[in-house]
């Protein structure tokens, strides 16, 4: 059992909690208001959007793939929801359902032409980003569907036990991934695909239906994020989801996700998460000029994945020193 | 000459190298062998360089080194051919030669010159007898061909000490004998040369002198004219190793497991028809690039004939992929590349083991894998052939050569399927575990009753396993010997002169 856990918490994971909880205690320390509930509260909130976006770009790094087209899809996904409820009047449930379907095919659109054409991931998600965005604009016209019903917002608004209902899905949502990649023939499968295709495809793995099916898992993700969205603002708005590549870049790397495909850790995510969004509140907090934050962001990412170098010059240094003692 | 005083090298959890004190000397081939695992790549990767971090000093006549990097080993007149083909694909063959000496052929302009480059890569291309076009790009080359690129350019750097890091592990006999005439003559010039290899014979045919290391220390040094196979086995692996005949399979029965008739496709093979029978060892002889394993990937469905059926236990099949291949007719196929095909470098052996059983031991409800059953099943196989971990979670890039090459063996023993095609099993595995391998073959096959299709390059194990051989040449089959094993003696040589009538 010892080494079951030591294997799954990985040095990695230890790394980057450690780090999360460091930059926890120094805001707190140096701001008044970030301990507080309702600052922890949103927290929370924004921490959980953060992690679902990043899980809609995790699901398809891992198989050595990328998703250019998340935030066209959550938005396709949010003004489908909006139009259901405001121009159709349909039920809250069917809205769901359909905007779902839609993130469903078009991440199945990203995997048949990446596959079955085939085609190279960067190109075909960054060509559907384009016309995923040019529908959302072409059917909202750019306006906002406001008219959405009062009880569509309590899983986006509401909390439970303190902390956001958001949250508590988002907690399922990773156990759900981490039994998957964990425990699963389709998961490891997804992982092998991403470690090396050739060798995985002689293996017996039907690579192509796991690119695939990567593809519409963050569909899939992409379009519920949105409609969590909806739910959150308690309006649909054409804009939603411009910024998510950049954040789902972000908290996947800095949560660990290999870039090559073949590994993915929901504690991770968690945690890459969370180091976003405290930065992100920490900077508000003590008034930096909110201007630069993509700047912030980027840096971030850049040390993110230089970390591994950091480690090794310092074991690096510490070996001279102790040699140079020891002569 | 090159002296190592005390050199020490650990990596997480094991001790790759401990105390070594070791001297080569000019004019001398100098061989270094040990099991897989024993530290010989690790060794080298010292003395060039490339593990920079490490116990003990090193001399190159009688200078301290403290090399930093493989480049600054050239510098001071050491360089290495390596186990592992490092080529640059896209490249031409003379680029990939003068690669790391761009520099010195610039015009004055300060344009490349690509004149003197061809050239001078032609020279080097002609040392080593190959005959291609210097401008050719390397990547469609055989296995064997880039293996004595890497070669020429070694030769290019006119060192003084070369280290050849199992050279011969995927090429012809031919081939290698073009290069032991070049060792020699490099002998005679006074240079150091320090030789890797798992193939015995060539120790015997080459080397002056032999170094034996086991688990990291040295085990003797010697002249070769005071050993012999047996006692060189026995300082490897610290027993002695009976090399015996396999005796008769079983007698063959009548049913076919696995028909091919007239399988083509456009320049890969053409026309291939054979029968392999129950219990069956059937041999695909042949020069590389011949157009065996192209035929082997159609039959397990990674590639398509353009024409020709596939018949399993009687029946005509069409195979699309290769998981139907696997779990619904039940054919394996344990590749020739162990990089590139055979396994997951970044993964741990348990990941690349299971892989092809993951499906079978899972729970039927909650779909988890029983990670428990697996590593069991696992282990077994790791301790039937020896493979030398620290624990099933190291990662199989960490591994030597030879033991990468079992852990991708024992995925398909794990499979359990009821047909195997094996491409070159032994490639850099040392001798005890070749003989396991061959044993473990030949078990499938007489007692398990398994078929088997063996590709291998290497003749005496062809002979010894396979009781029909089919030989390739060109993309085509050319000839068959079907009376290997029924023969009174097997005598090689009468074989090896029979296979090269069809080769004519
Ligand atoms: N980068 C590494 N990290 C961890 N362990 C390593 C690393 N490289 C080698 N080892 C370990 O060091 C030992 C010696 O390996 P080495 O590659 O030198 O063997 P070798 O004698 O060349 O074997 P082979 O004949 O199979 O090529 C092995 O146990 C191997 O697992
Ligand atoms: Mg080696």
């Amino acid at each position: 059992m010892n080494s079951m856990v030591k294997k799954y918490i990985k040095r990695r994971e230890s790394g980057i909690a450690i780090a999360a909880i460091l930059i926890f205690i120094l805001f707190s320390v140096i701001t008044d208001s970030f301990l507080t509930a309702y600052n922890l509260f949103n927290i929370s909130r924004t921490l959980s959007f953060y992690v679902f976006i990043a899980l809609s770009q995790a699901v398809v790094l891992v198989v050595g793939g990328m998703n250019l087209s998340i935030g066209g899809i959550g938005a396709l996904a949010t003004i489908t929801t909006g139009y259901l409820l405001q121009n159709v009047g349909v039920p809250s449930s069917v809205a769901v359902i359909c905007a779902l379907g839609i993130g469903i095919a078009c991440g199945a659109l990203n995997g048949f032409l990446i596959t079955k054409v085939p085609l190279n991931a960067f190109i075909v998600t960054l060509s559907t980003s384009f016309i995923f965005t040019g529908l959302v604009y072409g059917i909202s016209k750019g306006f906002s569907y406001t008219d959405i019903p009062k009880s569509f917002s309590l899983v986006g608004r509401k909390a439970f036990l303190g902390l956001p209902i958001i949250f508590w899905l988002m907690l399922v949502m990773l156990a759900v991934v981490f039994y998957i990649y964990q425990y699963t023939v389709t998961g490891r499968r997804m992982l092998a695909t991403g470690g090396n295709k050739e060798a995985a495809e002689l293996s017996g793995i039907n690579t192509d239906r796991m690119i695939l099916f990567s593809n519409i898992l963050s569909g899939f993700f992409a379009a519920l994020t949105g409609i969590l969205y909806v739910s959150r603002m308690g309006s649909a708005q054409p804009a939603t989801g411009t910024n998510w590549m950049i954040i789902s870049f972000a908290v996947a790397i800095i949560g660990g996700t290999s870039l090559d495909g073949g590994v993915i850790t929901a504690i991770g995510l968690f945690f890459g998460g969370v180091i976003m969004v405290l930065i992100k509140n920490g900077l508000i907090l003590v008034e930096a000029n909110v201007y630069f934050e993509q700047a912030f962001l980027g840096s971030i990412i850049l040390l993110a994945v230089s970390l591994d170098r950091i480690q090794y010059f310092f074991s690096h240094v510490r070996k001279k020193m102790n040699d140079s003692k020891n002569k | 000459m090159l002296e190592l005083q005390q050199i020490g090298k650990s990596f997480p959890g094991v001790r790759a190298l401990d105390g070594i004190n070791l001297q080569f000397r000019p004019g001398e081939i100098h061989a270094l062998l040990g099991e897989n695992g024993a530290g010989k790549s690790t060794m080298i990767k010292v003395v060039s360089g490339i593990y920079p971090e490490y116990d003990g000093e090193f001399f190159v006549n009688g200078d301290k080194m403290t090399l930093k990097s493989y480049q600054d080993a050239l510098d001071h007149g050491i360089s290495v051919v390596n186990q592992e083909i490092q080529i640059i694909p896209e490249s031409s063959v003379a680029e990939n030669i003068v690669m790391d000496k761009l520099s010195n052929f610039k015009k004055k302009s300060g344009r490349v010159d690509w004149k003197a480059i061809n050239a001078f890569a032609g020279k080097y291309l002609d040392m080593v007898e190959l005959d291609i076009d210097p401008n050719t790009p390397i990547g469609p080359l055989s296995a064997a061909q880039k293996q004595l690129i890497q070669i020429a350019k070694s030769l290019s750097c006119d060192s003084k000490i070369l280290i050849l890091d199992e050279p011969t592990s995927s090429v012809t006999r031919h081939e290698a004998a073009t290069l032991f005439s070049i060792m020699r003559k490099l002998k005679d010039q006074g240079v150091t040369l320090i030789f890797v290899s798992h193939k015995l014979e060539e120790i015997f045919e080459v080397c002056d002198l032999v170094t034996v290391i086991r688990d990291g220390r040295w085990v003797g040094t010697d002249l070769v004219g005071n050993l012999d196979r047996e006692k060189i086995i026995e300082m490897m692996i610290g027993r002695k190793c009976s090399n015996e005949y396999l005796g008769n399979l079983n007698k063959i029965g009548e049913d076919i497991v696995l028909e091919a008739k007239g399988i083509t496709k456009e320049s890969e093979i053409h026309d291939a028809s054979f029968e392999l029978h129950r219990g069956e060892i059937l041999g695909f002889y042949g020069l590389v690039g011949a157009g065996r394993t192209e035929l082997a990937k159609i039959l397990i469905g990674n590639s398509r004939a353009d024409s020709g059926t596939i018949s399993v236990e009687g029946k005509e099949v069409e195979i699309h992929s290769v998981s139907e291949a696997i779990y619904e007719h039940g054919i394996g196929y344990v590749s020739e590349n162990r990089k590139e095909e055979g396994l997951i470098l970044d993964f741990d052996v348990e990941q690349n083991i299971g892989i092809t059983i993951w499906n079978e031991l899972k729970h039927r409800f909650s779909r988890k894998i029983d990670d428990v059953a697996i590593r069991k099943e696992e282990q077994r196989h790791v301790d039937k052939l020896q493979i030398k971990i620290t624990g099933l979670d190291q990662m199989v890039k960490n591994l030597s050569g030879g033991n990468q090459q079992k852990v991708s063996i024992a995925k398909w023993l794990a499979a359990d399927c009821d047909i195997l095609i094996i491409d070159e099993p032994t490639v850099g595995v040392d001798v005890g575990a070749k003989e396991y391998i061959h044993q473990l073959i030949w078990d499938l096959a007489k007692v398990q009753n398994k078929s088997i299709i063996l590709i291998s390059s290497d003749l005496p194990e062809m002979i010894k396993l396979a009781r029909r051989i089919l030989v390739f040449k060109e993309h085509e089959i050319v000839g068959e010997l079907d009376d290997i094993h029924t023969r009174e003696s097997l005598c090689e040589d009468q074989i090896s002169r029979r296979i090269g009538e069809f080769l004519v």
